[in-house]
């Protein structure tokens, strides 16, 4: 392999030689054109710009101040023409030099400059898919991460918040979930630095995870790029196969004058729901009727029953978790260019308190962009951003000891203060206000995303960049439980302090060579190789200690007994990479791609993984016979085979066979067996199809995208099942297959444009069909140990396991459930699959409207045909079999007198005849245990997700503020929600800390509704 | 100029490719290569503590939640429900506490079988005979009371006897007889005893007493009278163990009391965070497991409980049980085998020879039992008589031991007891996981 690599590269530079000899060949000179070609909006140089004259083969390329030269052996006056990507193309007969030319930036989706792999195409010339959006779609919103603001920009790309927490975590997934203990989260670069998407928050047991994208501010983002098929994602090989989001930050502009920009916002949130639990007398009514029902059938009397159940009182809990939370956010930044350079400075600040106490959430940010030409031929660059983010955390709120459901479950007649005003705490269940006011969970994140860069032209055609990055993570989280709260009650306060460090480094050097040639440039060649070291290192520390002094003592110094621990693992990766596209008279393109990749956490057999990619173009728009229809402004057809990998989310060290340390008895350090040897490990490999149409109507003004996919990836990293006699549970195999296939949409249409009003629509859908293709046998898990989850093959991830509940028996009231396999028995056989977490289509849909001075945008998410399950209700409609936890009112509708229709049965916690169908045990308890279907709803919802009016001040005021831009806007966010779910909010994954387990709403903060006032200011 | 680049490019790239093997060459720095796992004395007795480390991963909480929750003194009180269908026996097959037992003991037994296969072979100047036999005695008692409690839990299970190094060799064992795997028991306890050394202080690593101990407790089960109450004199005749009192005192920091035949040590670096179970939230608890309303009187009543009533505290109705009561510290010891467990097995096994009262019988053994906790001796005479008595001073003795349901199932009374009305019942189910990835595995009747 190491000799076929370095023939291929021998003779990828023998082409190039080749190509460069070729263009040196002059022909006698009779005249010297010598000019600049520069942006016509900006007057900024276009370096690289070709300029040809027409009937020549071979055309000149701008320098890096937009000059040119050009000895021919024709005669004043001729006609030149000059490309540019992402300008309009010009013809200019020249009849003198110097001369100056100026290019119009060509605005229309098709000719729109696309980032991708290691490269800049125009987008006539992508074969592959990719997804395009820029700064202004995501601006001025109250969330801290750019990538929860994908939400329904992008077809293709599914985003859901797992909970209301500001910075909390969200699930992104591109085409749908490959893989099952592998990660399915994308790769993530910003301006060529490989963004480590660990969790910024380990300690502290959050269930829906931090998002570690939140670090990066969006206000710096100039743009963003999502690759999805496999044509795109191919070039990134082992990294790419979960798609692929290329940001890139804002930088200045060479010869443009400093300018400042302002922005600030400040935004009030509340609850759009608030948790509903039955009132005192309501619940001591049902507690009661459950034990008389019991007692009735059992024979056994009643115990326990409260007496006057009417007049208990009632404490409200629930509304104490809630308040108004304030957001507020500001952003400046200045950008310039002298002749030779260009800076981007911009600091942030952002405070979001949660809506329910006490998390909150503070970003600073600060960026640095700067780009230098020392030579005609070399530039350097460097993109800096730093972040300091602290939050304040609740732990888990699903936890007995978590803020919600300790305000939530607790049964609402009980006090909530002792008689003697201490806190009060009823089974397993903390104090709510004990929580808010005392819990004490600090994480402080250090971030440093750096990028260097050096940049040689060889030729306009030839040019070689070697880029050194890292992307640092430090968190530093500190905890303290005082005796006020159950967590610090037992051990005299207890504290725990650590120090997470993650570190990623990467290093690229890629060839790049640009070139159209042959008659009438007919002839274009973009084409590269390069190659990646990258190695992403964690470390982290870690002590605790119980038995403090005083509650105002709260390090792990101060503590009685201490202890420590740590961590380290590394994981490394060597790729190699070449990539070329082809164009033919600017219709047909085709284009290839490979990368080798070896990653240190495979096994010795199977270290390396190749991963080609090839696509073909038709711009079938520019045949004679389409332009003829005069329909078509634009159509192009695309088509893509590839392969690309995945790696992330296994350990570093997941191909050996290891004893692990730790394992200790009286006070001696012992080893016990920890992970069996695979030296087969290898990569998970997604083949993806791509299939897709783009084309432009209607003059222009309605541009649709459509395009089908079909994604297998195979050899999973899956933790294969092992007897359990092994002394293992689970085997680490490349085993098992899964399938997304699916259909995207996007349109973009311009309704209405004259007399400065302006309106335009963007839509998209996503429709994503996911299965397990092959799995050795069935894994379940979710819920705690309930195993809500299931994994089976045939049948999509996310999917739920449980009893399916067919009617409540009008006669006995008890539960009816389906006996799948039809023994009259109900027993763990008779657990289905009655749904899963995924929707089946999903999508934006957005409306902006402009007139003079106002503008106005309204944004709607929508997906549908998702199912949840309402943990709230698992727990909180338990017909009596919880002596500790309350009722939400959804048990008021249980059955009471026969002939009645509810879906929710008799209050009873018989236990005995747990397999009978139709007994009283399985109604709340049983084999059931309340795994029933009932529990489980439609979350599908269409959401407002922002409406926002503004209005840019006139340039006769700006004027005299001497100010060059000024606009003020009003922003609603989760104005309206259409759903049936009637949990508070249909968008929550409180069970996202493991990929396979999405879609449950269990104590969980709910999205907020948002309004903010906004004023960004342009100096 | 362009051409000095390239080549140098190229030969840079060529560089990197060949020394490719060894920088992707990564090792953990807090774990072992399994073949360099058990190779000289340091790493044999690491192998060693680790299996004691497995044993506490069962023991801590698992094995004693299984042993009560499912019987009468302990009764549901929290919001697993995998805790729900234990205390309502009805285990699904997929119930996660079994699943985990049943998992976590072979993982004892795996570790234990690393010991058994390759300390024999170490050649160490520094591992002496005398060591390496207490090392492996050590772990010939721990795969011992491994296999005797997948054996009272779950039946006859598959006998895994050698270490898995890889998946190839896992092929074609079935599960074996209940009498096969006691079989196996015995036989590991024989070879434990030649090997284990005495001394006069040792509580907290298996012993030669130990192993008579669980030998006791074996022939008990096994209907071996005569056999248990032998070895339960053996044990019961050593001067290092006497019982305590009071009652608390066994289950009181400092631990390892004359009491204790075989207990596991916890420290503040290795903690026991099972008290957490049983308290209530107002004590840092989640107050999941609470003793049964039934328990609470029986203690509470002097001529039953005795000073065993220190076993609970609080007022209705939040009665907890405080066995495991190291709130602060979370230190409290894994009870296994303690000595009042040893008359009570040779008062059984008298009866059950028709030893029944005056001196060295049943009714004497139960006595001492009851004097030990301020109870007057027994009024029963007949066998029937002195075999409830002994079953009822066993569930007051040992409330909140793993030792009710097992008593119950091996005697065939959970059905009068507790209204178990279908035997199959008596074992827990194989875990459905197991089921499905285990081709040489078949599940218990009835489920």
């Amino acid at each position: 392999m190491k000799q076929l690599y370095k023939k291929g590269v021998w003779l990828f530079l023998c082409v190039f030689f080749t190509q460069l000899s070729f263009a040196q060949t002059e022909p006698s000179i009779k005249s010297r054109l010598t000019g600049r070609v520069l942006d016509a909006a900006n007057k900024q140089p276009l370096p690289g710009a070709v300029v040809r004259i027409n009937g020549v083969t071979n055309g000149v390329s701008a320098d890096n101040e937009g000059k040119f030269t050009i000895l021919t052996g024709q005669t004043f006056p001729f006609t030149i023409t000059v490309t540019y990507i992402g300008y309009v193309t010009q013809e200019v007969v020249v009849n003198g030099s110097p001369i100056e030319i100026t290019l119009k930036e060509n605005i229309g989706q098709l000719n729109d400059v696309v980032i991708t792999g290691y490269s800049t195409q125009e987008r006539k010339y992508i074969a592959g898919s990719i997804t395009s959006i820029s700064s202004e779609t995501i601006k001025d919103q109250p969330v801290a991460g750019f990538n929860q603001l994908l939400q329904g920009k992008a077809a293709g790309v599914q985003v859901l918040s797992n909970s209301g927490v500001p910075g909390g975590g969200i699930t992104f997934r591109v085409r749908g979930s490959n893989s099952i203990n592998a990660s399915n989260d994308p790769l993530y670069i910003v301006d060529g630095v490989f963004l480590s998407n660990n969790d910024p928050v380990s300690s502290f047991g959050q269930q829906a995870g931090s998002n570690p994208i939140a670090d990066l501010n969006v206000n710096d983002i100039e743009s963003i790029q999502i690759l999805k098929d496999a044509n795109a994602t191919a070039i990134y090989g082992s990294l790419g196969s979960n798609g692929v989001v290329i940001v890139t930050t804002k930088r200045g502009k060479r010869n443009t004058k400093g300018k400042i920009n302002f922005n600030t916002y400040q935004g009030w949130s509340t609850a759009i729901k608030k948790f509903q639990v039955t009132d005192g007398p309501q619940t001591a009514l049902l507690t009661n009727e459950s034990k008389n029902n019991t007692a009735a059938e059992t024979g056994v009397p009643a115990t326990g029953l409260i007496a006057n159940p009417e007049s208990q009182p009632t404490y409200n809990r629930t509304d104490d978790l809630f308040r108004n939370a304030r957001s507020q956010n500001y952003d400046l930044s200045t950008q310039g260019g002298s002749e030779t350079s260009d800076y981007y400075i911009a600091l942030g600040y952002l405070n979001q308190q949660s809506i329910v106490k006490p998390s909150d959430y503070t970003r600073y940010t600060a960026r640095f962009n700067y780009d230098n030409n020392i030579t005609k031929n070399l530039k350097v660059g460097t993109s800096v951003s730093i972040s300091r983010s602290l939050r304040n955390l609740s732990g888990s709120d699903n936890n007995p000891q978590g803020v919600i459901n300790s305000a939530l479950f607790v049964r609402s007649y009980l006090p909530v203060f002792n008689a003697d005003g201490t806190y009060a705490r009823y089974g397993s269940f903390d104090n709510h206000l004990a929580l808010i006011a005392n819990l004490n969970n600090k994480s402080v994140g250090w971030r440093t995303v750096a990028n260097f860069f050096g940049e040689y032209s060889f030729s306009p055609y030839l040019k070689l960049r070697s880029s050194w990055s890292v992307d640092t993570e430090n968190e530093n989280a500190n905890s303290y439980s005082n005796t006020l709260i159950s967590a610090g009650i037992a051990s005299n306060g207890s504290a725990s302090s650590s120090i997470s460090q993650n570190y990623v480094y990467t290093n690229e050097q890629v060839l790049t060579f640009i070139k159209s040639f042959g008659k009438d440039n007919k002839h274009n060649i973009n084409a590269l190789i390069g190659n990646t070291l990258n190695t992403v290192n964690s470390n982290s520390t870690g002590s605790s200690g119980t038995g403090f002094a005083t509650n105002n003592l709260t390090s792990v110094s101060s503590a009685a007994t201490r202890s420590g621990s740590s961590s380290q693992s590394t994981a490394k990766l060597v790729s190699f990479f070449a990539k070329g596209s082809y164009a033919f008279d600017d219709k047909y393109i085709i284009d290839g791609s490979i990368r080798a990749d070896a990653s240190s956490r495979f096994g010795k057999n199977k270290q390396w993984g190749y991963f080609p990619s090839g696509g073909i173009a038709w711009r079938a728009g520019q045949e004679d016979f389409i332009k003829n229809l005069n329909f078509f402004d634009e159509l192009k057809f695309r088509g893509s085979i590839g392969l690309s990998g995945n790696q992330a989310g296994i350990g570093s060290y997941a191909a050996l066979g290891l004893w692990s340390s730790g394992a200790n008895y009286l006070e001696q350090a012992g080893t016990s067996p920890s992970q069996l040897a695979n030296p087969d490990l290898g990569w998970e490999t997604t083949r993806q199809i791509d299939l897709g149409t783009e084309f432009t109507i209607l003059n222009k003004r309605l541009t649709i995208s459509l395009d089908y996919y079909n994604k297998y990836t195979y050899d999973l990293l899956l933790n294969v099942p092992v007897p359990y006699r092994s002394g293992f549970t689970s085997y680490l195999q490349n085993y098992g297959a899964m399938r997304n296939k699916g259909f995207e949409a996007a349109i973009h249409s311009t309704n209405i444009n004259s007399g400065g009003f302006k309106w335009t629509t963007d839509f998209n859908i996503s429709i994503n069909r996911n299965k397990i293709e092959i799995l050795p046998s069935d894994i379940v898990q979710g819920a705690s140990g309930r195993n809500i989850s299931i994994l089976r093959q045939g049948y999509p991830v996310n999917s739920f396991y449980l009893y399916k509940q067919l009617y409540v028996d009008p006669q006995t009231g008890n539960a009816v459930y389906d006996d799948v396999n039809k023994d009259g028995k109900i027993t763990s056989a008779d657990r289905q699959i009655v749904g899963d977490a995924q929707p089946r289509f999903a999508g934006g849909f957005t409306n902006s409207v402009n007139y003079k001075n106002f503008d106005l945008n309204l944004f709607f998410y929508f997906q549908q045909g998702n199912k949840i399950m309402n943990m709230n209700d698992f727990f909180m409609v338990h017909g009596g079999t919880q002596a500790n936890i309350g009722f939400v009112p959804r048990q008021l509708e249980r059955w009471t007198t026969p002939g009645q229709i509810t879906d929710i049965p008799r209050l009873t916690t018989v236990s005995s005849n747990p397999d009978q169908n139709g007994g009283s045990a399985n109604n709340y308890g049983g084999n059931v245990a309340s795994l029933s279907s009932r529990y489980l709803q439609d979350a599908s919802f269409i959401r407002l997700k922002t409406a926002t009016p503004g209005f840019t001040l006139p340039s006769s005021l700006t004027q005299k503020l001497s100010v060059s831009r000024a606009r003020i806007y009003v922003q609603g966010t989760n104005l309206l929600t259409f759903t049936h779910y009637d949990g508070l909010d249909p968008e929550v994954s409180s069970q996202s800390a493991n990929q396979n387990t999405a879609g449950y709403d269990w104590a969980t903060v709910p999205q907020p509704r948002t309004i903010q006032v906004g004023i960004n200011v342009s100096l | 100029m362009k051409r000095i680049y390239i080549y140098s490019l190229v030969l840079a790239l060529a560089t990197t490719t060949v020394s490719c093997k060894k920088y992707l060459d990564e090792k953990p720095n807090n774990a072992i290569a399994t073949e360099d796992a058990i190779i000289d004395a340091g790493t044999a007795r690491a192998a060693i503590i680790g299996t004691y480390d497995r044993l506490q991963g069962y023991y801590a909480s698992q094995y004693p939640t299984l042993g009560t929750i499912t019987a009468d003194n302990v009764i549901f009180n929290g919001t697993l429900s995998e805790y729900l269908q234990l205390d309502q026996n009805a285990i699904p097959t997929d119930n996660v506490i079994t699943m985990g037992t049943y998992t976590a003991i072979y993982r004892t037994i795996n570790s234990a079988n690393s010991v058994i296969a390759y300390v024999p072979a170490i050649n160490d100047p520094l591992l002496t005979v005398t060591e390496k036999n207490k090392i492996l005695g050590e772990a010939y008692f721990i795969r011992a009371l491994s296999y005797f409690d997948l054996a009272r839990g779950w039946g006859g299970v598959q006998l895994q006897l050698k270490p898995t190094a890889d998946l190839n060799g896992l092929k074609g064992i079935k599960r074996s007889t209940l009498d096969q795997t006691y079989d196996q028991v015995l036989a590991d306890l024989v070879q434990a005893e030649n090997l284990l050394p005495e001394d006069a202080t040792t509580r907290n690593r298996a012993q030669k007493s130990t192993a008579r101990a669980l030998r006791a407790r074996l022939h008990l089960y096994r209907k071996q009278w005569a056999d248990a109450e032998t070895y339960a004199t053996q044990v019961i005749s050593n001067t290092k163990y006497a019982l305590v009192k009071p009652y608390k005192t066994f289950f009181t920091a400092p631990f390892l009391s004359t009491e204790s035949v075989f207990e596991l040590t916890y420290s503040v670096n290795d903690r026991n965070g099972f008290w957490g179970t049983w308290y209530p939230s107002s004590a840092g608890g989640s107050f999941t497991l609470k003793p049964s309303d039934a328990i609470v009187a029986k203690l509470n009543n002097p001529q039953i409980g005795g000073t065993r009533s220190t076993l609970i505290a609080g007022t209705a109705p939040n009665i907890y049980g405080v066995l495991y009561n190291t709130t602060a510290s979370s230190i409290d010891p894994s009870y296994v085998i303690r000595i009042a467990e040893l008359y009570l097995i040779r008062a059984e096994a008298r009866a059950q020879q028709n030893k029944l009262t005056g001196a060295n019988s049943a009714a004497s053994d139960l006595n001492i039992i009851r004097d030990r906790a301020g109870v007057l001796p027994t009024t029963a005479t007949s066998q029937a008589d002195l075999l409830q008595a002994i079953e009822d001073e066993n569930n007051v003795e040992f409330a909140f031991e793993a030792h009710r349901w097992f008593d119950l199932t091996r005697t065939g009374r959970a059905g009068t007891v507790l209204g178990i009305t279908n035997p199959n019942r008596y074992l827990f189910p194989i875990p459905l996981s197991d089921i499905l990835s285990d081709p040489d595995v078949v599940q218990n009747p009835g489920y």
